[in-house]
This record gives C-alpha cells, sequence and structure tokens, in this order.
C-alpha cells in the first residue's frame, strides 16, 4: 500500500494539549514521524526575568495544570537557597504532601486517559471519578483543586489541623482501596494487556542516550528517582520504594505509574504521621543576594531542572526551566516507527505529555 | 392497500423500527452510564439529538461527492427497514416468505458496505483509513456469522425467518440445542454493528470519526437512525432465530417475553461494550478465523447431526 | 552515589584531554567546570565513558546583561551529583560543536539554545524552529532587551 501521512494535531481526540505531528504509514504500519511543538510556548523564562520574584511565582504556577505545584515548589526552593534561608519543617512537610498528592492526581489522570484509548471506557470513568477524590483533598486544603497557589518564598500560605488530619485520611484510605482495584485491572485485564503487552519497547541504552527520565525512563530499567538521588526535604527523612521495572514496553509504563500512585498514597499517609509541629513560613527580604543556583525536584514525569541567577535585584537575571516531557518528546519519533497504527494511541498516552511543560 | 401502508409505514415498518432503535439507544446509553458511576441520559435524548442533528449546517470537504454522500444513508436506511419487515416481531410478520433469511442478511450487510463507500467518497485521510478498516472487519466476522445463522435454519427446516420462528412452538427455543451458536451470533451482530469490543473502524483515538468524520447535518442524522435500526433489526433476528415465538393463551403475556427477550441480547450488548477493550485489527482477523469460524463450523456439523 | 569531588574531575580531564580546566565556583549546588569551546566533545566523551549513568538534564545558556556581548553556556549533567560544564562564547561569532553524534537528546535543547540565543551548532543539519513560530523574524528572543507588558 502507499505511504500516506496523517496529520495528527494541533488538535485531535488523542491530544489534551496543541502539538503537531506529521505520521507516515502504510496500511497498518508506522513508518516513523516528525513533530512540531511551539503551540503553547508562552515565553515563561523571558517573562520571569521582567516581574519579581513574588509575581514569578504565580507565572510559574502557571507553567502547566498538572504539575503546577512542584514548578512552585521547585521555584521557591532555588530562591530560598539564594537567600541562604531554611523554611521550617512543617512547611517542608506540607509542600511534601502536596507533591504527593498531585503525583496521585497526575497519575490517575494518565491512567484514564490510556484506558480510554484503548477502549476501555469504563475504567476511564472509573479512573476519573477517584482522581476526584485526590482533588477533593487538595481543595480542601487549599482552595483550589488545580492551582493552589499553596508555595510562598520562605514557606507555605497554609496550615493543616485536626480535621484536615482526619479528612485526609479518610479520603486516603479510600484511595487506597481504588488503587489497588486499578492494579489489579491492569495486571490480568486480557485485553487491556493485549494491548499493551510488548507495545514500542525501549531499551535502557536508548533511554539513556535521549535522557529520558520519571516513570518512562524508570520502566526501562533505569533507577533514577530525584526524591531519592538528590533528596531534598521531606524525602531524606521519610522511607518511600522507587518503582522500577525492565520491560520498557507500554504495559511496563503503565505498571510504574499505578505502582507508584500506590506508593504516593502511602507516602501521603507517612507525611501526615511524621508531620512535625512549628511555623509555616518565614519572612524573606524583598532582594535576593547575588548569586546561582541549580535545583532539581521529581515531577510527577520526572526530573524537573531549575536554574536560577539573580543580580541583587528583585527580579531574576535568568530562570532556567526544563521539564521532563521536553526529553520524552524528543524520542517519540522513534517510538513511533516499527509500530501499528492501532497502537499510536497507547505509545503517546504512554509518553504522558504536558505539552504545556514542554512549550513554556 | 391502506394495510399495507400501515404494514409498511407504521408497524412493523417505518414508524416501529425507528421508535425501538431510539429506544435500544437510550437502553443502551442509561444502563454503559450505569455502569460507570455516571447518571445517563433521559429518555428523551436520543430523540433530542436526532432533531439537533437534522437542524445542523450540512458540511463536505470540497472533493467530496455530495450526490452519493447523500444517497448512501438513504440507501442503507431503506435496506434495514426493509429488512425488519421480514423479521417478525410479537410473531407477527405480514412479509415473509420462503427464502428471507437470505434477503435479511444481505440487506444488513448493505449498510457495511455503504459505510466503506462513504468514508472514500468523503475524501478525508481518516474517512478513508476508517473505511477501509470496516471493510476488513466486514470480513473477519461476516464468515462465521453466515456459517452459524445456517444453524437454526437447518434446524427449523426452512430458510424464512418466519417459519423458523414458528418451528421453536414445538421444538422448543433453538438456543437450547445451539448455545454455542447463539455466542457466535451475538458477537457476530457487535461485529456487524461497530462496537465495543469491535468498533474499530471508529475507533475516535485512532481515526477520529472513521468513515463519517466528515458527515455531518441530515445526513449523520440518518446515520445514526441506520446505526439504530441496524442494532434493533440484529436483535429481533436473533430473537427470533434462538428464541422463537412463545405461544401462550394470554397475547400480552406472549409480546412481554418477546419484549424481555430482546431486552436480554440488549443487555448483553451494552454489558460487552462496558467491560472489554477494543481489539486490534489484526487481533480481530485473528479471532475470526482461528476461533470463531472453527467454531461455528463445529456448531453446524452438530446441527447437521442432530436433524439426521 | 559516587564520590565525585572537583579535584578528581579536573584531575581527570588534564589526564585524558591534556588540558587544564578550571572550577567555576559560582552555582550553588553544583559543581561547574570551565573549558575552552573546542573541547566539548572530548570531555563529554571522557564524562560519557566514566560515569555509569551520565545524564544531560538542560543546556543553559544566558547572558550576564544585555549590553555584554559574551554568552555563557551551561551544560548541566547528573553523574551521581549535579555537574556542569560552562562554556564562554566570546565575541559576535557563536558557534559551538553539536553534542547530538554522542547524545542524541541533546537535540532539543540544541534547537531551543539556537532559537532564543542565536548559537549555531556546527555538525548537525538546519532544523525548523522548535518552538518559536515558523514564520519569526524578529531575531533571538533572549538578545533583545525588549520588555512586554503581558
Amino acid at each position: 500500500m502507499d505511504k500516506i501521512s496523517i496529520p495528527i494535531g494541533p488538535q485531535h481526540p488523542l491530544l489534551k494539549e496543541p502539538l503537531s505531528m506529521k505520521i507516515d504509514i502504510s496500511g497498518e504500519k508506522v513508518l516513523g514521524g516528525s513533530l512540531r511543538l511551539g503551540y503553547v510556548h508562552r515565553g515563561i523564562e523571558r517573562l520571569a526575568q521582567q516581574r519579581t520574584y513574588v509575581q514569578d511565582l504565580y507565572l510559574i504556577e502557571r507553567i502547566c495544570g498538572i504539575c503546577s505545584h512542584i514548578h512552585t515548589t521547585t521555584f521557591c526552593r532555588a530562591v530560598e537557597a539564594l537567600l541562604g534561608i531554611e523554611i521550617p519543617p512543617r512547611a517542608q512537610y506540607i509542600r511534601g504532601l502536596m507533591c504527593e498528592l498531585e503525583r496521585i492526581h497526575s497519575h490517575l489522570l494518565w491512567l484514564g486517559i490510556i484506558a480510554k484509548h484503548i477502549g476501555l471506557d469504563t475504567i476511564f470513568m472509573h479512573t476519573w471519578h477517584d482522581r476526584e477524590m485526590s482533588l477533593d483533598i487538595m481543595e480542601e486544603i487549599s482552595g483550589g483543586r488545580v492551582l493552589h497557589a499553596v508555595n510562598q518564598i520562605g514557606g507555605v500560605r497554609i496550615d493543616l489541623d485536626q480535621e484536615h488530619y482526619e479528612m485526609i485520611r479518610r479520603i486516603l484510605k479510600k484511595l487506597h482501596s481504588q488503587v489497588e482495584g486499578l492494579l489489579d485491572v491492569f495486571e490480568t485485564e486480557p485485553a487491556a494487556m493485549a494491548r499493551t503487552k510488548g507495545v514500542a519497547p525501549l531499551s535502557t541504552e536508548l533511554i539513556k542516550s535521549y535522557g529520558v527520565v520519571g516513570p518512562i525512563a524508570r520502566a526501562s530499567g533505569v533507577n533514577f528517582d530525584i526524591r531519592r538521588d538528590d533528596p531534598y526535604p521531606p524525602y531524606d527523612q521519610i522511607d518511600f520504594k522507587v518503582i522500577t521495572h525492565s520491560g520498557g514496553d507500554a504495559w511496563a509504563r503503565t505498571f510504574v505509574r499505578v505502582e507508584e500512585t500506590r506508593e504516593s498514597v502511602n507516602l501521603c499517609e507517612s507525611i501526615l504521621d511524621n508531620m512535625p509541629d512549628g511555623e509555616v513560613s518565614v519572612r524573606v527580604p524583598r532582594r535576593v543576594p547575588e548569586g546561582e543556583v541549580i535545583v532539581r525536584s521529581e515531577a510527577p514525569r520526572g526530573e524537573l531542572f531549575y536554574y536560577l541567577r539573580s543580580d541583587g535585584s528583585d527580579k531574576p537575571a535568568r530562570l532556567k526551566v526544563r521539564t521532563p516531557t521536553l526529553s520524552a518528546l524528543s524520542l517519540l519519533p522513534i517510538q513511533l516507527s516499527a509500530i501499528n497504527v492501532a497502537d499510536i494511541p497507547v505509545v503517546l498516552a504512554g509518553v504522558d505529555l504536558c505539552v504545556a511543560c514542554a512549550d513554556r | 392497500m391502506i394495510r399495507s401502508l400501515f404494514y409498511l409505514f407504521v408497524f412493523p415498518g417505518f414508524i416501529f423500527q425507528i421508535i425501538c432503535g431510539l429506544t435500544f439507544e437510550w437502553i443502551d446509553r442509561k444502563l454503559l452510564a450505569r455502569f460507570q458511576r455516571r447518571v445517563g441520559p433521559p429518555w428523551y435524548q436520543p430523540l433530542a439529538d436526532l432533531i439537533k442533528l437534522f437542524s445542523k449546517e450540512d458540511l463536505l470537504p470540497e472533493r467530496a461527492n455530495d450526490a452519493v454522500a447523500a444517497l448512501l444513508p438513504l440507501i442503507s436506511l431503506s435496506a434495514v427497514l426493509t429488512a425488519g419487515l421480514y423479521i417478525p416481531v410479537a410473531g407477527f410478520s405480514p412479509y415473509s416468505f420462503e427464502g428471507d433469511l437470505i434477503v435479511v442478511i444481505f440487506l444488513m450487510s448493505v449498510p457495511t458496505l455503504a459505510y466503506y463507500l462513504a468514508g472514500i467518497v468523503s475524501v478525508g485521510i481518516y474517512s478513508i483509513l476508517g473505511g477501509g478498516r470496516s471493510l476488513l472487519q466486514f470480513f473477519s466476522y461476516e464468515v462465521p456469522l453466515l456459517i452459524t445463522l445456517s444453524g437454526p435454519a437447518i434446524l427449523g427446516g426452512s430458510w424464512s425467518v418466519a417459519e423458523i420462528m414458528h418451528a421453536q412452538v414445538e421444538l422448543g427455543p433453538f438456543i437450547i440445542y445451539q448455545p454455542l451458536g447463539f455466542i457466535l451470533a451475538v458477537v457476530g451482530l457487535i461485529g456487524k454493528l461497530k462496537r465495543d469490543p469491535l468498533d474499530i473502524p471508529k475507533a475516535t483515538s485512532e481515526v477520529v470519526g472513521g468513515s463519517l468524520t466528515e458527515f455531518s447535518g441530515v445526513k449523520l442524522g440518518i446515520w445514526h437512525l441506520v446505526m439504530n435500526v441496524q442494532a434493533v433489526v440484529g436483535i429481533f433476528l436473533l430473537v427470533d432465530l434462538y428464541f422463537g415465538w412463545t405461544k401462550l393463551a394470554n397475547p400480552l403475556t406472549s409480546v412481554s417475553i418477546f419484549i424481555i427477550e430482546s431486552l436480554i441480547i440488549a443487555f448483553t450488548l451494552s454489558v460487552t461494550s462496558a467491560i472489554f477493550a477494543r481489539l486490534r485489527i489484526d487481533q480481530l482477523a485473528g479471532l475470526g478465523w482461528k476461533v470463531l469460524v472453527p467454531l461455528a463450523l463445529l456448531q453446524l456439523g452438530f446441527v447437521i447431526l442432530m436433524g439426521v | 552515589m559516587s564520590s565525585v569531588n572537583s579535584e578528581y574531575l579536573i584531575k581527570m580531564i588534564q589526564v585524558k584531554a591534556d588540558f587544564e580546566a578550571e572550577i567555576y565556583p559560582g552555582i550553588k549546588g553544583d559543581i561547574t567546570i570551565r573549558i575552552p569551546a573546542e573541547q566539548i566533545i572530548s570531555v563529554v566523551e571522557i564524562f560519557l565513558g566514566n560515569f555509569d549513568y551520565c545524564h544531560l538534564s538542560a543546556i543553559t545558556v544566558q547572558k550576564r546583561a544585555f549590553d555584554i556581548e559574551n554568552i555563557e553556556v551551561f551544560y548541566n549533567f547528573w553523574a551521581g551529583r549535579s555537574l556542569s560544564l560552562m562554556v564562554e562564547l566570546i565575541g559576535p561569532s557563536k558557534q559551538l560543536p553539536s553534542l547530538i553524534s554522542l547524545i542524541p537528546g541533546a537535540d532539543f535543547y540544541e534547537r531551543e539554545a539556537a532559537e532564543m540565543f542565536g548559537i549555531e551548532f556546527t555538525g548537525r543539519e538546519e532544523t525548523p524552529h522548535l518552538l518559536l513560530p515558523d514564520d519569526w523574524d524578529e531575531g533571538p528572543p533572549f538578545l533583545s532587551s525588549e520588555e512586554n507588558d503581558g
């Protein structure tokens, strides 16, 4: 059969955010594809230089909807490092709690998407129903479902009381059993396994040479998790597992993410158990002394890298953000060769796109 | 004359089929919603959607052939409605004749071919892909379906649906003799209706809307009607071939039993679409030829032996 | 976790690539080694050979101030700890050898640096803009000091 080029995007049922791909297919086999980003490029790094640090908090939060909290957390850590201050431990734990809740939310959202793409609509509905639970917790604590505005330079803006603890624990218990059920489905349901096992396997060497991070890398055996390897509070004080799998195919990526969700639920409970008392923020000066700093965090999609330089004024001199989705996208054209057309949704979903993060 | 018009247009013809089609769509959507912890649409939703579709702009790409694109849904609708005339509803069939089972099967295949042509004629990439897939799928389920449906015909000693149905008044429902055949027929029906797990031609994440991606307005509304009426006609056919007509003293009870049997099949269709993930086209081809065809032949073998 | 420290790295580069690299002390949380632009490929090769998991996190580019011509390019690695290579591009010519033969994943980072700062990466084919629109004609955004309100 002839080669035809099908466009996916910028608008397509597969994509939550605009991305343009041209995929060459022949019959039911995919030959390859090319990628074009930039539809959501807002010039965040350049805009950040024109705003004060506090104004930048609002800007950074909106780089991405799903991983908004980790962006502000990393930014605040960078600024606090330049200021040379340590934020109170209670604030660190609250930040960690929100990070893990966000991870749960992101993974459950992703799980629904991949279920929908392979035709398991029912799982999609159930997963997003469970995701509502984590959103409920975040809303109760911070007032926002998706953009929480919890961080401020010097700590956090919110505090938790006994009622919050009870509410969180109650919902986490329900979430726990739901996630167990989901894990069961993905490990035993024959159609789900048939559609994901053996699809688009990625070798460890390929992952390493393309600099891919996060659950995709861990599903191919690359044991790299910033929470453990470059630890920041509260992760340096709490035990948790880093999930890896050596399969490297779409099923392995699903497995890693569902297991991570379960691990995150456990982590939330540990954070609550070990939450220290005390203040939740400290006062900080407006001007940040001169200096440069590099900070890394583990976003739901992988390693988040921030470089911040200050020239002594109240505006950053340079802010560089490298989001995990950018490296995952560079691997996408390779993943797309030598698969079936019917596997395109599975592969695309497996990348866990967050185009707003990649474009900034 | 008046009587013929009544049969053709009211019962069991046009209006009746369409009402049944819309009812089936509602039952299906409501059941699916409840399985997914949602509320589901109110009873008038399918009708409202149809009216809404009819009021929308009817647009096709420039290079598409408007005339053919308009004819295809109309031809499909008349084909399924005509097929419905030969299938006894609640034991009543004014137009049955010897050999009408073959005609019905043929007429039910017309929409599939029309669907394929609709994809070609609308010229968009996704339409062509979807159309091609529907033809590939057709070859995978149609052969086992034909083999399976010969079973009741042989057992009932006739190729007329009404006769097969009546034969079961004496012999008892054929599903008792051919349970495997019934299951295979349901699978074949799922394939014909392009429902989950066999909705490969319409897989939204892969080919957006399949053949019908570029359709809108009245044409799309008629395609929706075709899908629904096809489902209903298929269900009634299966009820007649495998459950027969239970003739009881009270006609109301007999009709109710017919309705319940139809609902059982509708329920089965909804449950399978809720539970299973979509198959890939190569997995379906494998399933069709390596599993369904041998099983169908096996069932047919039993039926012939039983007849002897 | 490796026990990598700055002396070890300088010594390794001295031995394997035969030149004296300097430590750039500015960045907190990182070991930064300043090398001349021509030595990039050889030093990256040394790193890739020496470390088990040598991961290129980002290519960070910046200008110290709008009126200064020089551009600083950091290759930020993670090799058990945060490690960066700093290259200074002096004057108006902005050329760097491309790393994609060693690290294919550097592709997107180089493209972004190219379109944002006007750096030319030699040894690779020119690709269309990654983030900027195809018809962008206002020059590399980070080189202009225009501010916008938005």
